[in-house]
Protein backbone atom coordinates (compact mmCIF):
# COMPACT_ATOMS: atom_id res chain seq x y z
CA UNK A 1 0.00 0.00 0.00
CA UNK A 2 1.47 3.41 1.17
CA UNK A 3 5.48 3.82 0.43
CA UNK A 4 7.60 5.08 3.12
CA UNK A 5 8.07 8.52 1.04
CA UNK A 6 4.57 9.02 0.53
CA UNK A 7 2.82 11.67 2.42
CA UNK A 8 0.54 9.84 4.71
CA UNK A 9 -1.64 13.03 5.07
CA UNK A 10 -2.43 13.67 1.58
CA UNK A 11 -2.61 9.96 0.89
CA UNK A 12 -5.70 9.55 3.18
CA UNK A 13 -7.33 12.58 2.00
CA UNK A 14 -7.05 11.88 -1.57
CA UNK A 15 -5.49 9.30 -3.15
CA UNK A 16 -6.59 6.33 -1.14
CA UNK A 17 -9.79 8.04 0.13
CA UNK A 18 -11.46 5.59 2.85
CA UNK A 19 -14.97 6.42 0.76
CA UNK A 20 -14.18 6.59 -3.06
CA UNK A 21 -10.61 4.24 -3.37
CA UNK A 22 -10.93 2.13 -0.11
CA UNK A 23 -14.64 2.01 -0.11
CA UNK A 24 -14.48 1.72 3.78
CA UNK A 25 -17.21 2.52 6.36
CA UNK A 26 -20.07 2.40 3.89
CA UNK A 27 -22.72 1.77 6.44
CA UNK A 28 -22.18 5.65 8.32
CA UNK A 29 -21.40 7.06 4.70
CA UNK A 30 -24.91 6.03 3.06
CA UNK A 31 -27.04 6.63 6.83
CA UNK A 32 -25.91 9.57 7.93
CA UNK A 33 -25.20 11.95 4.83
CA UNK A 34 -28.82 13.32 3.90
CA UNK A 35 -27.74 16.52 5.10
CA UNK A 36 -23.91 18.65 4.91
CA UNK A 37 -24.29 19.34 8.60
CA UNK A 38 -24.71 15.45 9.97
CA UNK A 39 -22.46 14.59 7.05
CA UNK A 40 -20.19 17.31 8.75
CA UNK A 41 -20.50 16.24 12.27
CA UNK A 42 -19.94 12.35 11.24
CA UNK A 43 -17.13 13.13 9.56
CA UNK A 44 -15.28 15.32 11.75
CA UNK A 45 -16.25 12.66 15.00
CA UNK A 46 -14.81 9.64 13.23
CA UNK A 47 -11.54 11.91 12.58
CA UNK A 48 -10.95 12.76 16.22
CA UNK A 49 -11.86 8.84 17.31
CA UNK A 50 -9.25 7.75 14.01
CA UNK A 51 -6.20 10.43 15.00
CA UNK A 52 -6.41 9.23 18.65
CA UNK A 53 -6.65 5.30 18.00
CA UNK A 54 -4.20 5.50 15.31
CA UNK A 55 -1.53 7.99 17.97
CA UNK A 56 -2.32 5.18 20.42
CA UNK A 57 -1.93 2.16 18.96
CA UNK A 58 1.39 3.87 17.11
CA UNK A 59 2.55 4.27 20.20
CA UNK A 60 2.38 0.93 21.93
CA UNK A 61 2.81 -1.31 18.56
CA UNK A 62 6.48 -2.51 19.83
CA UNK A 63 4.54 -3.47 23.17
CA UNK A 64 1.18 -5.75 21.74
CA UNK A 65 1.26 -8.77 21.52
CA UNK A 66 0.55 -10.25 18.18
CA UNK A 67 -2.18 -12.82 19.59
CA UNK A 68 -3.82 -10.41 20.65
CA UNK A 69 -3.67 -6.75 19.12
CA UNK A 70 -7.07 -7.23 17.45
CA UNK A 71 -9.02 -6.60 21.11
CA UNK A 72 -6.32 -4.56 21.99
CA UNK A 73 -7.09 -2.24 18.66
CA UNK A 74 -11.13 -2.55 19.45
CA UNK A 75 -10.44 -1.79 23.37
CA UNK A 76 -8.66 1.69 22.38
CA UNK A 77 -11.19 2.60 19.69
CA UNK A 78 -13.94 2.15 21.73
CA UNK A 79 -12.06 4.32 24.21
CA UNK A 80 -11.74 6.65 21.71
CA UNK A 81 -15.13 6.17 20.37
CA UNK A 82 -16.64 6.72 24.29
CA UNK A 83 -14.65 9.81 24.99
CA UNK A 84 -15.86 11.76 21.76
CA UNK A 85 -19.60 10.91 22.75
CA UNK A 86 -18.68 12.57 25.59
CA UNK A 87 -17.27 15.35 24.51
CA UNK A 88 -19.52 15.72 21.11
CA UNK A 89 -22.70 16.08 24.02
CA UNK A 90 -20.93 18.70 25.68
CA UNK A 91 -20.38 20.44 22.58
CA UNK A 92 -23.99 20.12 21.30
CA UNK A 93 -27.03 18.12 22.44
CA UNK A 94 -28.42 18.53 18.90
CA UNK A 95 -25.48 17.13 17.22
CA UNK A 96 -25.51 14.13 19.40
CA UNK A 97 -29.55 13.75 18.26
CA UNK A 98 -28.74 13.64 14.66
CA UNK A 99 -25.77 11.39 14.56
CA UNK A 100 -27.85 8.82 16.97
CA UNK A 101 -26.51 5.44 16.89
CA UNK A 102 -23.92 5.86 14.33
CA UNK A 103 -21.60 7.67 16.94
CA UNK A 104 -21.25 4.33 18.83
CA UNK A 105 -21.32 2.24 15.85
CA UNK A 106 -17.56 4.56 14.63
CA UNK A 107 -16.17 1.59 17.42
CA UNK A 108 -17.07 -0.66 14.29
CA UNK A 109 -16.47 1.30 11.43
CA UNK A 110 -13.39 -0.86 9.40
CA UNK A 111 -12.25 2.37 8.69
CA UNK A 112 -10.46 2.64 12.35
CA UNK A 113 -9.31 -1.40 11.84
CA UNK A 114 -8.18 -0.91 8.69
CA UNK A 115 -6.02 2.08 9.51
CA UNK A 116 -4.90 0.58 12.81
CA UNK A 117 -3.88 -2.74 11.59
CA UNK A 118 -2.56 -1.39 7.97
CA UNK A 119 -0.61 1.25 9.12
CA UNK A 120 -0.39 2.23 12.97
CA UNK A 121 0.65 -0.74 14.08
CA UNK A 122 3.43 -0.57 10.91
CA UNK A 123 4.45 3.64 11.35
CA UNK A 124 6.29 5.46 13.35
CA UNK A 125 3.61 8.04 16.19
CA UNK A 126 3.88 11.16 13.77
CA UNK A 127 2.97 9.14 10.68
CA UNK A 128 0.20 7.59 12.28
CA UNK A 129 -1.01 10.83 13.41
CA UNK A 130 -0.76 12.03 9.93
CA UNK A 131 -1.99 8.74 8.48
CA UNK A 132 -5.14 9.53 11.36
CA UNK A 133 -5.94 13.05 10.05
CA UNK A 134 -5.51 12.18 6.77
CA UNK A 135 -7.87 9.12 6.38
CA UNK A 136 -10.65 11.19 8.44
CA UNK A 137 -10.15 14.00 6.56
CA UNK A 138 -10.86 11.79 3.66
CA UNK A 139 -13.87 10.51 5.32
CA UNK A 140 -15.18 13.70 5.86
CA UNK A 141 -14.73 15.04 2.33
CA UNK A 142 -17.00 12.06 1.18
CA UNK A 143 -19.35 12.21 3.46
CA UNK A 144 -19.81 16.07 2.62
CA UNK A 145 -19.74 15.30 -1.24
CA UNK A 146 -22.61 13.05 -0.95
CA UNK A 147 -24.50 15.18 1.54
CA UNK A 148 -24.20 18.33 -0.29
CA UNK A 149 -25.49 16.35 -3.38
CA UNK A 150 -28.56 14.79 -0.84
CA UNK A 151 -29.27 18.08 0.47
CA UNK A 152 -29.47 20.65 -2.49
CA UNK A 153 -31.36 18.07 -4.50
CA UNK A 154 -33.84 16.42 -1.74
CA UNK A 155 -33.97 18.96 0.21
CA UNK A 156 -33.65 21.80 -1.77
CA UNK A 157 -30.65 23.39 0.96
CA UNK A 158 -27.72 23.87 1.54
CA UNK A 159 -26.44 23.06 5.51
CA UNK A 160 -29.58 24.07 6.22
CA UNK A 161 -30.27 27.15 3.91
CA UNK A 162 -32.95 27.72 1.55
CA UNK A 163 -31.13 27.60 -1.53
CA UNK A 164 -34.24 27.54 -4.17
CA UNK A 165 -37.24 29.66 -3.10
CA UNK A 166 -40.16 28.42 -1.44
CA UNK A 167 -41.50 26.79 -4.81
CA UNK A 168 -39.17 24.64 -5.18
CA UNK A 169 -40.42 20.90 -5.23
CA UNK A 170 -37.40 19.27 -3.35
CA UNK A 171 -36.65 15.32 -4.97
CA UNK A 172 -37.35 13.67 -1.95
CA UNK A 173 -35.99 10.32 -3.08
CA UNK A 174 -32.60 11.47 -2.47
CA UNK A 175 -33.11 12.17 1.63
CA UNK A 176 -34.52 8.53 1.93
CA UNK A 177 -31.74 5.59 1.83
CA UNK A 178 -32.34 4.58 -2.37
CA UNK A 179 -30.86 8.16 -2.72
CA UNK A 180 -27.64 7.31 -0.22
CA UNK A 181 -27.02 4.64 -2.85
CA UNK A 182 -27.87 6.38 -5.89
CA UNK A 183 -25.81 9.00 -4.85
CA UNK A 184 -22.61 6.90 -4.00
CA UNK A 185 -22.46 4.88 -7.15
CA UNK A 186 -22.41 8.52 -8.57
CA UNK A 187 -20.03 9.50 -7.26
CA UNK A 188 -17.32 6.16 -7.58
CA UNK A 189 -18.46 6.71 -10.88
CA UNK A 190 -17.22 10.03 -11.13
CA UNK A 191 -13.71 9.64 -9.47
CA UNK A 192 -13.09 5.91 -11.47
CA UNK A 193 -13.59 7.61 -14.09
CA UNK A 194 -10.99 10.75 -13.36
CA UNK A 195 -8.58 7.81 -12.09
CA UNK A 196 -8.82 6.26 -15.23
CA UNK A 197 -8.22 9.24 -17.07
CA UNK A 198 -5.08 10.12 -15.06
CA UNK A 199 -3.67 7.10 -15.45
CA UNK A 200 -4.16 6.43 -18.95
CA UNK A 201 -2.85 9.94 -19.84
CA UNK A 202 -2.95 11.56 -23.05
CA UNK A 203 -0.44 9.28 -25.40
CA UNK A 204 -2.11 6.63 -27.05
CA UNK A 205 -2.30 2.75 -25.87
CA UNK A 206 0.84 1.83 -28.70
CA UNK A 207 3.33 4.55 -27.07
CA UNK A 208 2.48 3.52 -23.90
CA UNK A 209 3.06 -0.57 -24.86
CA UNK A 210 6.58 0.97 -26.61
CA UNK A 211 7.20 1.94 -23.18
CA UNK A 212 6.47 -0.60 -21.58
CA UNK A 213 8.37 -3.41 -23.82
CA UNK B 1 4.38 -14.80 24.58
CA UNK B 2 3.24 -16.40 27.67
CA UNK B 3 -0.29 -16.64 28.89
CA UNK B 4 0.52 -14.56 32.35
CA UNK B 5 2.60 -11.72 30.20
CA UNK B 6 -1.04 -11.76 28.14
CA UNK B 7 -3.32 -11.10 30.76
CA UNK B 8 -1.23 -8.61 32.65
CA UNK B 9 -1.03 -6.87 29.28
CA UNK B 10 -4.88 -7.03 28.37
CA UNK B 11 -5.52 -5.96 32.02
CA UNK B 12 -3.01 -2.92 31.76
CA UNK B 13 -4.58 -1.49 28.51
CA UNK B 14 -7.95 -2.33 30.03
CA UNK B 15 -7.02 0.00 32.96
CA UNK B 16 -5.84 2.93 31.21
CA UNK B 17 -9.02 2.91 28.82
CA UNK B 18 -11.02 2.60 32.03
CA UNK B 19 -9.13 5.78 33.41
CA UNK B 20 -9.42 8.18 30.13
CA UNK B 21 -13.41 7.22 30.13
CA UNK B 22 -13.83 8.44 33.73
CA UNK B 23 -12.06 11.12 33.16
CA UNK B 24 -14.15 12.13 30.11
CA UNK B 25 -16.99 11.39 31.46
CA UNK B 26 -16.02 13.57 35.27
CA UNK B 27 -14.87 16.62 33.01
CA UNK B 28 -17.62 16.62 30.41
CA UNK B 29 -21.00 16.03 32.86
CA UNK B 30 -21.31 19.41 34.10
CA UNK B 31 -21.39 20.52 29.92
CA UNK B 32 -23.83 18.16 29.61
CA UNK B 33 -26.32 19.18 32.40
CA UNK B 34 -26.95 22.38 31.38
CA UNK B 35 -26.76 21.81 27.47
CA UNK B 36 -29.92 19.42 28.12
CA UNK B 37 -31.38 22.32 31.05
CA UNK B 38 -30.72 25.09 28.04
CA UNK B 39 -32.35 23.23 25.26
CA UNK B 40 -35.31 22.31 27.76
CA UNK B 41 -35.76 26.00 28.75
CA UNK B 42 -35.21 27.16 24.88
CA UNK B 43 -38.42 25.18 23.81
CA UNK B 44 -40.29 25.86 26.98
CA UNK B 45 -39.52 29.68 26.23
CA UNK B 46 -40.68 29.35 22.82
CA UNK B 47 -44.08 27.40 23.46
CA UNK B 48 -44.68 30.36 26.01
CA UNK B 49 -43.62 33.38 24.38
CA UNK B 50 -43.34 35.80 27.07
CA UNK B 51 -42.90 33.71 30.13
CA UNK B 52 -40.55 35.37 32.10
CA UNK B 53 -40.41 32.37 34.91
CA UNK B 54 -40.80 28.79 34.82
CA UNK B 55 -41.60 26.62 38.01
CA UNK B 56 -41.66 22.65 37.58
CA UNK B 57 -44.15 20.39 38.88
CA UNK B 58 -44.33 16.87 39.33
CA UNK B 59 -47.84 14.65 39.09
CA UNK B 60 -47.53 12.67 42.48
CA UNK B 61 -48.66 8.88 42.14
CA UNK B 62 -51.89 9.96 44.42
CA UNK B 63 -52.33 12.85 41.57
CA UNK B 64 -51.80 15.40 43.30
CA UNK B 65 -48.89 18.07 42.54
CA UNK B 66 -45.80 19.13 43.88
CA UNK B 67 -43.35 21.32 43.08
CA UNK B 68 -40.26 19.61 41.55
CA UNK B 69 -37.27 19.34 44.32
CA UNK B 70 -35.52 16.66 43.23
CA UNK B 71 -34.33 16.91 39.47
CA UNK B 72 -33.84 12.72 38.81
CA UNK B 73 -37.40 12.33 40.16
CA UNK B 74 -39.30 9.88 38.24
CA UNK B 75 -43.06 10.54 36.97
CA UNK B 76 -44.96 13.21 34.29
CA UNK B 77 -43.51 16.50 34.47
CA UNK B 78 -45.30 19.76 34.00
CA UNK B 79 -43.50 23.21 32.89
CA UNK B 80 -45.93 26.60 34.18
CA UNK B 81 -44.90 29.85 32.71
CA UNK B 82 -45.75 32.72 34.23
CA UNK B 83 -45.75 36.77 32.91
CA UNK B 84 -43.92 39.44 34.84
CA UNK B 85 -46.84 39.89 36.99
CA UNK B 86 -46.92 36.31 37.94
CA UNK B 87 -49.65 35.63 35.61
CA UNK B 88 -49.81 32.24 34.61
CA UNK B 89 -49.17 31.89 30.93
CA UNK B 90 -49.63 28.10 30.31
CA UNK B 91 -48.49 24.92 30.68
CA UNK B 92 -46.02 22.45 28.85
CA UNK B 93 -46.28 18.34 29.11
CA UNK B 94 -44.03 16.00 27.56
CA UNK B 95 -46.10 13.63 25.68
CA UNK B 96 -44.65 10.63 22.89
CA UNK B 97 -46.21 8.07 20.74
CA UNK B 98 -45.31 5.61 17.93
CA UNK B 99 -44.94 7.20 15.03
CA UNK B 100 -44.27 5.90 11.96
CA UNK B 101 -40.32 5.40 12.46
CA UNK B 102 -39.76 5.28 15.98
CA UNK B 103 -41.63 6.93 19.01
CA UNK B 104 -42.31 10.79 18.36
CA UNK B 105 -41.55 12.54 21.87
CA UNK B 106 -43.07 16.13 21.76
CA UNK B 107 -43.49 18.99 24.24
CA UNK B 108 -47.06 21.26 23.79
CA UNK B 109 -48.44 23.96 25.76
CA UNK B 110 -51.68 24.31 27.08
CA UNK B 111 -53.59 27.18 28.33
CA UNK B 112 -56.04 25.27 31.32
CA UNK B 113 -58.15 28.83 31.03
CA UNK B 114 -59.33 28.24 27.75
CA UNK B 115 -58.30 24.39 27.22
CA UNK B 116 -56.85 25.07 24.81
CA UNK B 117 -53.49 23.71 23.47
CA UNK B 118 -51.46 26.75 22.45
CA UNK B 119 -48.17 25.04 20.90
CA UNK B 120 -46.73 22.03 20.11
CA UNK B 121 -42.88 21.08 18.73
CA UNK B 122 -40.98 18.09 18.41
CA UNK B 123 -38.22 16.79 20.78
CA UNK B 124 -37.03 13.58 18.61
CA UNK B 125 -38.62 11.50 16.20
CA UNK B 126 -37.46 8.93 13.41
CA UNK B 127 -40.05 9.83 10.76
CA UNK B 128 -39.24 9.80 7.24
CA UNK B 129 -37.10 12.75 5.96
CA UNK B 130 -38.64 15.02 4.01
CA UNK B 131 -42.33 13.45 4.41
CA UNK B 132 -43.21 12.42 7.81
CA UNK B 133 -40.66 14.71 9.56
CA UNK B 134 -42.71 17.33 8.44
CA UNK B 135 -44.86 17.15 11.20
CA UNK B 136 -41.73 19.06 13.15
CA UNK B 137 -41.23 22.38 10.57
CA UNK B 138 -44.39 22.58 8.11
CA UNK B 139 -45.54 26.05 9.42
CA UNK B 140 -49.23 24.99 8.13
CA UNK B 141 -48.92 22.27 10.24
CA UNK B 142 -47.81 23.68 13.38
CA UNK B 143 -50.31 26.32 12.94
CA UNK B 144 -53.14 23.62 14.14
CA UNK B 145 -51.77 24.44 17.40
CA UNK B 146 -51.84 27.54 17.64
CA UNK B 147 -55.98 27.08 19.24
CA UNK B 148 -56.59 24.17 19.20
CA UNK B 149 -59.80 23.04 21.64
CA UNK B 150 -59.15 19.75 23.50
CA UNK B 151 -63.39 19.96 24.91
CA UNK B 152 -64.00 17.12 22.40
CA UNK B 153 -61.30 14.44 21.31
CA UNK B 154 -58.63 15.58 19.23
CA UNK B 155 -58.36 13.87 15.65
CA UNK B 156 -56.65 14.31 12.93
CA UNK B 157 -58.19 14.68 9.96
CA UNK B 158 -57.35 14.82 5.79
CA UNK B 159 -55.44 17.52 4.51
CA UNK B 160 -58.01 20.28 3.80
CA UNK B 161 -60.94 18.68 5.49
CA UNK B 162 -60.25 20.54 8.84
CA UNK B 163 -63.61 22.01 10.19
CA UNK B 164 -64.08 22.01 13.70
CA UNK B 165 -61.53 23.85 15.96
CA UNK B 166 -60.80 20.34 17.60
CA UNK B 167 -59.20 18.82 14.37
CA UNK B 168 -55.97 18.31 13.09
CA UNK B 169 -55.09 19.39 9.48
CA UNK B 170 -52.81 16.45 8.62
CA UNK B 171 -50.27 17.40 6.33
CA UNK B 172 -50.81 15.29 3.06
CA UNK B 173 -48.19 12.72 2.50
CA UNK B 174 -47.35 12.10 5.89
CA UNK B 175 -50.68 11.28 7.47
CA UNK B 176 -49.74 8.24 9.51
CA UNK B 177 -47.65 11.12 10.87
CA UNK B 178 -49.55 13.17 11.33
CA UNK B 179 -52.63 10.93 12.92
CA UNK B 180 -49.89 9.67 15.67
CA UNK B 181 -49.43 13.69 16.97
CA UNK B 182 -53.49 13.64 17.08
CA UNK B 183 -53.46 10.56 19.25
CA UNK B 184 -50.83 11.61 21.14
CA UNK B 185 -52.14 15.23 22.28
CA UNK B 186 -55.03 13.29 23.14
CA UNK B 187 -54.30 10.77 25.44
CA UNK B 188 -52.28 13.18 27.06
CA UNK B 189 -54.79 15.61 27.69
CA UNK B 190 -56.82 12.95 28.61
CA UNK B 191 -54.76 12.20 31.44
CA UNK B 192 -53.54 15.18 32.28
CA UNK B 193 -56.90 17.19 32.23
CA UNK B 194 -58.24 16.30 35.33
CA UNK B 195 -55.25 16.33 37.26
CA UNK B 196 -54.26 19.84 35.92
CA UNK B 197 -58.26 20.99 37.22
CA UNK B 198 -57.51 19.29 40.79
CA UNK B 199 -54.63 21.48 41.06
CA UNK B 200 -55.67 24.36 39.36
CA UNK B 201 -54.70 26.76 42.71
CA UNK B 202 -51.24 25.46 43.27
CA UNK B 203 -50.44 25.99 39.54
CA UNK B 204 -51.99 29.76 39.54
CA UNK B 205 -50.70 30.54 43.00
CA UNK B 206 -47.10 29.99 41.63
CA UNK B 207 -44.66 31.00 43.83
CA UNK B 208 -46.33 34.11 44.51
Amino acid sequence: MSQPQDNPLLNGLWKENPTFVQVLGMCPTLAVTNSVRNALAMGLATTFVLVCSNGLISMIRHQVPKQVRIATYIAIAATAVTVTDYVVKAISIDIYKALGPFLALIVVNCIILARAEAFAAKNSVGRSLMDGLGNGLGFTLGLTLLGTVREVLGAGSFLGLSLFGPHFEPWVLFLLPPGGFITLAAWLLIFAWYKERKTKPAPSAQDLLDARS
Amino acid sequence: MSSIKIIRYLGLISLICGVLIVGAKVLTEDRIRVNQEIINRDSIAQLLPGADKQLTFIVQPSGELAPLTNVDAKGQKLFAGYDKSGKLLGLVFEASERGYGDMISALYAYDPGSKTIIGFTVVEMKETPGLGDKIGKDPDFLANFRKLDTSKPILAVKHGTKKNPWEIDAISGATISSRAVGRMLQKSIAEIAPIIERNRQIIERGNK
